[in-house]
């Protein structure tokens, strides 16, 4: 295949640290390749040095970087330019923060345009021919629009727009899909592909998830502590890979798993070692005794206040994030509430916690009503009840110790003299952390580390019921599983409930029991897990579950 | 314990009191702000004379052995009233910061915890005050109340309130909406202890930082509103009298007012720079504040 | 947007209407008779008496606060002392030099500010960045009455380069700009310092913002980059802090009217003060947070028209 670009030696540090370790690779004209890493990996630092667009805390030690015929790290920087958006295109990850705030979306189109010699009138036409071909509904509109005005997935098919708009011979694109809903996941990389074969431009994909760059990619680079670990088709990589670290990352990646099963494979675990057989909800449910939480007819509403009160004739927008939702969990429990961002879920779990006041409805936490609850009801409630918040650092206090916090809930509930240190070591060690970090502060731990802390702190008051909102949000695929075992493990121990709040249909088959799904607000589909993965009812949720499902490409290469 | 936070982002820790030692401007401040409160201190014994003494045969001198920085209209020493009136400035100046943080941090807490009402009540008092110029309120003010220092720290301390309360209540309101603190509600602990143990600890530092910027615009409103004769009172000393004085004579003898305006300079500039390396070493993301 | 508007206008009001009549609480609280305070001692009996009934001091605190606010808003702020003339129509004589006055302070302040942080900023780290922090720094430490008396020494009586006393009044437009250039620096340069570095620090922040990154990849020229994309974002916390700034320039003001003898609201005030005449100062008072409130008021309409993210609202 003809060469369109080769990496030679190729090394970036970040003051001490050396993100890109001395990495060459070729990449063919028209080739797809993907660089999948966890975080910390290197791997969008080696895609933003190709062109020199890191950061000024970034500096490239040495390599070489061929792009037809010329070093583009040693390229004036003009000559370097007129590359950039002609021939060389990048699509960023957070389609929030790509476009400038301050100019509509026409302007910045047209100004990627800036250096062709046609008028402002063709310039506005190429422009909204570009919207229209990534699919964008009434582009003439919306070249009017400010950023803020599109949905995510509206800005992030006018960032590929702008990218492909010039016909570039290499597109680098830094997790495109990453900030987005899987549904809305699907739609943007059958773009990238259609868009791909239509241009036949190259792309180099960076990803943290093997499965994402499989629907895309012919090739795959497996990147950790700044190295490559593995290159190779994505058939050979996926079914026979040659590192050691990629089979576990395969292995452990909980998409992958299609048997259900309430021990994952950890990066830990050898690779030749069977995944346990599942402990069915048989004996650990006991849906013959009353549930520990039924929530019934429950609405909520948000408003949100124009600029004049209602009273004189301002406009009260109404948002009803929870409509007539009704579910309940038995002891030993698990069920997963699932569905995408806005879908009211969250809004389910705070009115749990009275973090939110539902407008009608009823919850009823074992005996106790909790929407007719005074304080006093609120307080003994909170005390059978832990919530587990999405972000694992941003959740806990960032001037505490891990031993101060983790026994803090026992201090609340005035049972001080049981908030020892032995306490908070006994529930960090139940959560899998060792003393050493009694004495840690959030910020000194990995994200995996500060959910275990989380854990800990949730167990605290021996709740019946944790509600785990997003527990595998923000953490590497290798640490999913580990947390989805430990909260699997410590329901069997201690015949805990969970309602377990996730947009992940990956971890949601291993570890619950029963499944509910919303969509704007409401529930629309409740099952058993396994029949929910063999049959699901709602058109929403077959598209959930292939979503979350990525099949490996079929052309394999003979 | 690799945790990378973020793949592209710099990593730049404040580098606390070394970096501050490293900083060749925050020690010029330091040094200064040292000398300065020395001689505030040990005035009584560092001053060469008695800053009330006169020695009208010798009045209006340029510097000399004996007088180092000259003699006023009545030959009173100009060091010496210098010195002194340090003591002013720097009283002033820390009684003022202290109060203002206090009262302000404790306004500001209030209205971020309490209920809507009074968040509505004190936001518009805050802003009531601060609709006043503050040297024209005190022009206008500090007769009808007789002047004097009272008066003078008063006027301070109750226009720069509602900023501090500004300060704090917005700083709490941020911290009020992050998961941790959501996660803390969620387990049943009252709005108090939310605050005063888990909120407290993470604003505090950089609303000291501030307070300790604002030093210099203290020891400048002091001499400024003395300057108009609406502060500070003879017999006591303080820069901006020394300047009002120097300025009557600027047509006659222009070096009186060149002197007493160089502790002034020196002063702010030194406590500037001794906030500003502080608040590099110590909190870097407060430069936005500009 | 327009809801916003009125909003914001509707909330100045009340904290005018909240500051005048706090100032009359303030005042009353001063030791000595309810009419002397107001009025100072040389007021004669007639004019207390007259201004007692006015007021009504016999009634009850909220009584005369609604009758002074009144009289207030009716354009009634008493009768000046010394000319017997309304103050009224004193403060009108005088406002014109310090609003002028301002407006140059402000356009030094914008006019220097503005370019040097941005300059600054795009050469980061640089001889010229560290010159200019120092210089930003140095300027806002040194109190503007030093910079009015030292100015004027050096320039006036020593160089001789610009007037020293007067406004230039009766002269024609040339020596009124003249006559404006000293103190017009004098109460500006502090805020060129801070101003310089507010845009610096808020460029920094924007050009590493995600989408300037993105512009420079579509090979956008770095002119652009930092004019159309990175200054109009970076620039916006400028006019809230130039609307506050406004206050402290009027105390400024203050200090430069009195060194060069400029017939404005300071030197009326400051004379005011030495004779007594309270009406003057406390109409003076009144005038000055008027306009400030008015200035923090249009910086903040002025910051909603700029940010296209406000009309979000509109719906």
């Amino acid at each position: 295949m003809d060469t369109l670009l080769q990496v030679d030696n190729l090394a970036v540090r970040f003051g001490p640290v050396q993100a890109v370790k001395w990495v060459s690779f070729a990449l063919g004209r028209g080739e797809t390749l993907g660089i999948v890493g966890e975080s910390g990996s290197g791997k969008s630092t080696l895609l933003w040095a190709l062109t020199r667009l890191l950061p000024e805390t970034a500096a490239i030690n040495s390599g070489e970087v061929w792009f037809d015929s010329e070093d583009l790290l040693r390229l004036p920087p003009d000559r370097l330019r007129a590359l950039r958006g002609t021939r060389i295109s990048y699509i960023s990850q957070d389609p929030m923060t790509s476009l400038a705030p301050g100019l509509t979306i026409g302007q910045q189109m047209m100004d990627v345009l800036h250096r062709e010699p046609w008028s402002a009138r063709e310039k506005r036409a190429r422009a909204i021919d570009a919207l229209e071909w990534v699919s964008l509904p009434d582009p003439a509109r919306r070249m009017e629009m400010y950023p803020h005005e599109l949905s995510g997935g509206q800005r992030q098919r006018v960032s590929i727009a702008m990218a492909l708009m010039l016909g570039p011979d290499l597109l680098l694109a830094d997790e495109p899909t990453t900030a987005l809903d899987a549904t809305l996941e699907v739609e943007v990389l059958d773009l990238l592909k259609r868009l791909q074969r239509e241009t036949g431009c190259a792309v180099i994909f960076v990803s943290h998830h093997l499965g994402t760059v499989a629907t895309l990619c012919d090739r795959v680079m497996v990147m950790k502590d700044g190295e490559i670990r593995e290159d190779g088709s994505v058939a050979q990589v996926f079914t026979r890979p040659e590192d050691d670290y990629t089979a576990r990352l395969l292995r452990c990646d909980p998409a992958r798993i299609i048997e259900p099963t309430r021990r994952l494979p950890t990066m830990a675990d050898a690779p030749a070692a069977t995944a346990a057989a599942v402990v069915g909800p048989a004996g650990r449910v006991k849906g013959s005794e009353s549930p520990i939480l039924a929530v019934s007819d429950l609405f909520v509403t948000f408003h949100r206040g124009g600029f004049l009160p209602a009273a004189i004739g301002g406009a009260v927008e109404r948002i009803h994030a929870v409509r007539q939702v009704s579910f309940s969990i038995s002891k030993g429990e698990t069920l997963a509430l699932i569905g995408e961002s806005g879908s009211g879920k969250s809004s389910v779990a705070r009115s749990i916690l009275g973090l939110v006041r539902p407008d009608a409805g009823t919850i009823r936490l074992g005996e106790r009503e909790l929407t007719k609850a005074d304080r006093g009801g609120w307080q003994a409630a909170r005390g059978e009840v832990s919530m587990m918040f999405q972000d694992p650092a941003g959740s806990l206090s960032p001037r505490r110790t891990l031993a101060e916090q983790v026994v803090e809930p026992l201090i609340v509930h005035g049972r001080r003299a049981e908030a020892t240190r032995a306490k908070a070591v006994e529930l960090l060690t139940l959560a899998g952390l060792d003393s050493r970090f009694a004495d840690r502060y959030p910020h000194e731990l990995s994200g995996g580390q500060a959910r275990r802390a989380g854990i800990a702190r949730a167990l605290a008051m021996s709740p019946r019921l944790i509600v785990a909102d997003e527990p595998t949000a923000g953490l590497d695929v290798s640490v999913q599983g580990e947390v989805i075992n430990l909260l699997n493990d410590l329901q069997e121990r201690l015949g805990l409930s969970i309602l377990l709040i996730t947009h992940n249909m990956a971890i949601v088959r291993h570890a619950a029991d029963r499944v509910a799904v919303m969509l704007k607000g409401q529930i629309v589909e409740t099952g058993p897990t396994a029949r929910i993965f063999a049959a699901p009812e709602h058109d929403y949720t077959a598209r959930l579950i292939a979503a979350a499902h990525h099949d490996l490409p079929t052309h394999e290469s003979a | 314990m690799s945790a990378v936070p973020t793949e592209i982002s710099a990593v730049k820790p404040a580098g606390g009191f070394r970096a501050f030692l490293g900083d060749p401007m925050g020690l010029f401040g330091l040094t200064i702000a040292v000398l300065l409160i020395l001689s505030a201190l040990f005035a009584p014994w560092i001053a060469p004379y008695d800053p009330a003494a006169l020695d009208v045969p010798a009045k209006l001198q340029g510097p000399s052995a004996a007088h180092w920085l000259g003699t006023d209209e009545l030959g009173r020493d100009v060091l010496s009233r210098a010195i002194w009136g340090g003591r002013v400035a720097l009283t002033v100046a820390l009684v003022a910061t202290t109060l203002s943080v206090m009262i302000g941090g404790l306004l500001g807490m209030l209205a971020a915890m309490g209920p809507r009402w009074l968040d509505y009540a004190l936001t518009l008092g805050f802003d009531t005050v601060r609709a006043y110029p503050v040297i024209i309120l005190a022009l206008a003010i500090g007769p009808i109340f007789g002047g004097g220092m009272g008066v003078l720290l008063g006027l301070l301390v109750a226009t720069s309130v509602p900023y501090y309360a500004r300060v704090m209540r917005s700083s709490v309101i941020a911290q009020s909406s992050t998961e941790y603190v959501e996660a803390l509600r969620a387990m049943g602990m009252g709005r108090a202890r939310i605050v005063l143990r888990h909120i407290l600890p993470n604003v505090i530092g950089p609303i000291l930082i501030i307070a300790s910027m604002d030093i210099p615009a203290y020891i400048t409103a002091e001499a400024g509103i003395s300057f108009l004769g609406v502060g500070v009172k003879a017999p006591a000393t303080s820069w901006g009298l020394m300047l009002d004085q120097g300025f009557r004579y600027v047509g006659h003898t222009p070096w009186l007012v060149i002197a007493g305006g160089l502790p002034l300079i020196l002063a702010t500039l030194g406590f500037t720079f001794l906030g500003e390396a502080l608040r590099d070493a110590f909190d870097p993301k407060l430069r936005r504040r500009g | 947007m327009f809801g916003y508007i009125l909003r914001r206008i509707a909330l100045g009001c009340a904290v005018l209407l909240l500051a005048i009549s706090t100032l009359y609480v303030i005042v009353q609280a001063a030791p000595g008779d309810p009419a002397s305070a107001m009025l100072g001692p040389k007021a004669t009996p007639a004019i207390k008496a007259a201004f007692a009934e006015k007021l009504g001091l016999d009634k009850p605190m909220p009584v005369q606060i609604v009758r002074y606010v009144g009289s207030v808003l009716s354009g009634d702020l008493g009768t000046d002392l010394r000319s017997r003339r309304p103050v009224t129509e004193v403060l009108a004589a005088h406002a014109p030099y310090t609003v002028e006055l301002i407006l140059a302070s402000l356009l030094i302040a914008a006019g220097l500010g503005i370019p040097l942080g941005c300059a600054a900023a795009v050469r980061r780290n640089s001889l010229f960045d560290q010159a200019i922090g120092l210089l930003s720094v140095s300027l806002i430490s040194v109190p503007p009455v030093i910079i009015a008396i030292y100015g004027m020494l050096l320039f006036s009586a020593a160089l001789g380069w610009l007037p020293a006393i007067g406004a230039g009044v009766g002269e024609g437009l040339g020596s009124r700009l003249h006559h404006l250039i000293l103190p017009a620096i004098a109460v500006g340069i502090g805020w060129v310092g801070y101003i310089a570095r507010l845009v610096r620090a808020s460029m920094i922040e924007v050009l590493s913002a995600n989408y300037i990154r993105n512009a420079r990849a579509f090979g956008l020229p770095e002119l652009r980059i930092v004019y159309r994309y990175a200054l109009r974002t970076a620039v916006a916390p400028t006019i809230t802090v130039l609307g506050v700034g406004v206050g402290y320039m009027l105390g400024s003001a203050v200090f430069a009217e009195i060194v060069f003898a400029r017939p404005g609201i300071g030197k009326l005030m400051y004379d005011a003060v030495i004779l007594r005449n309270y009406p003057v100062t406390l109409g003076a008072v009144l005038a000055a947070t008027a306009l400030l409130v008015a200035a923090t008021t249009l910086a903040d309409i002025l910051n909603a028209l700029i940010d296209p993210r406000f009309k979000e609202s509109r719906e």
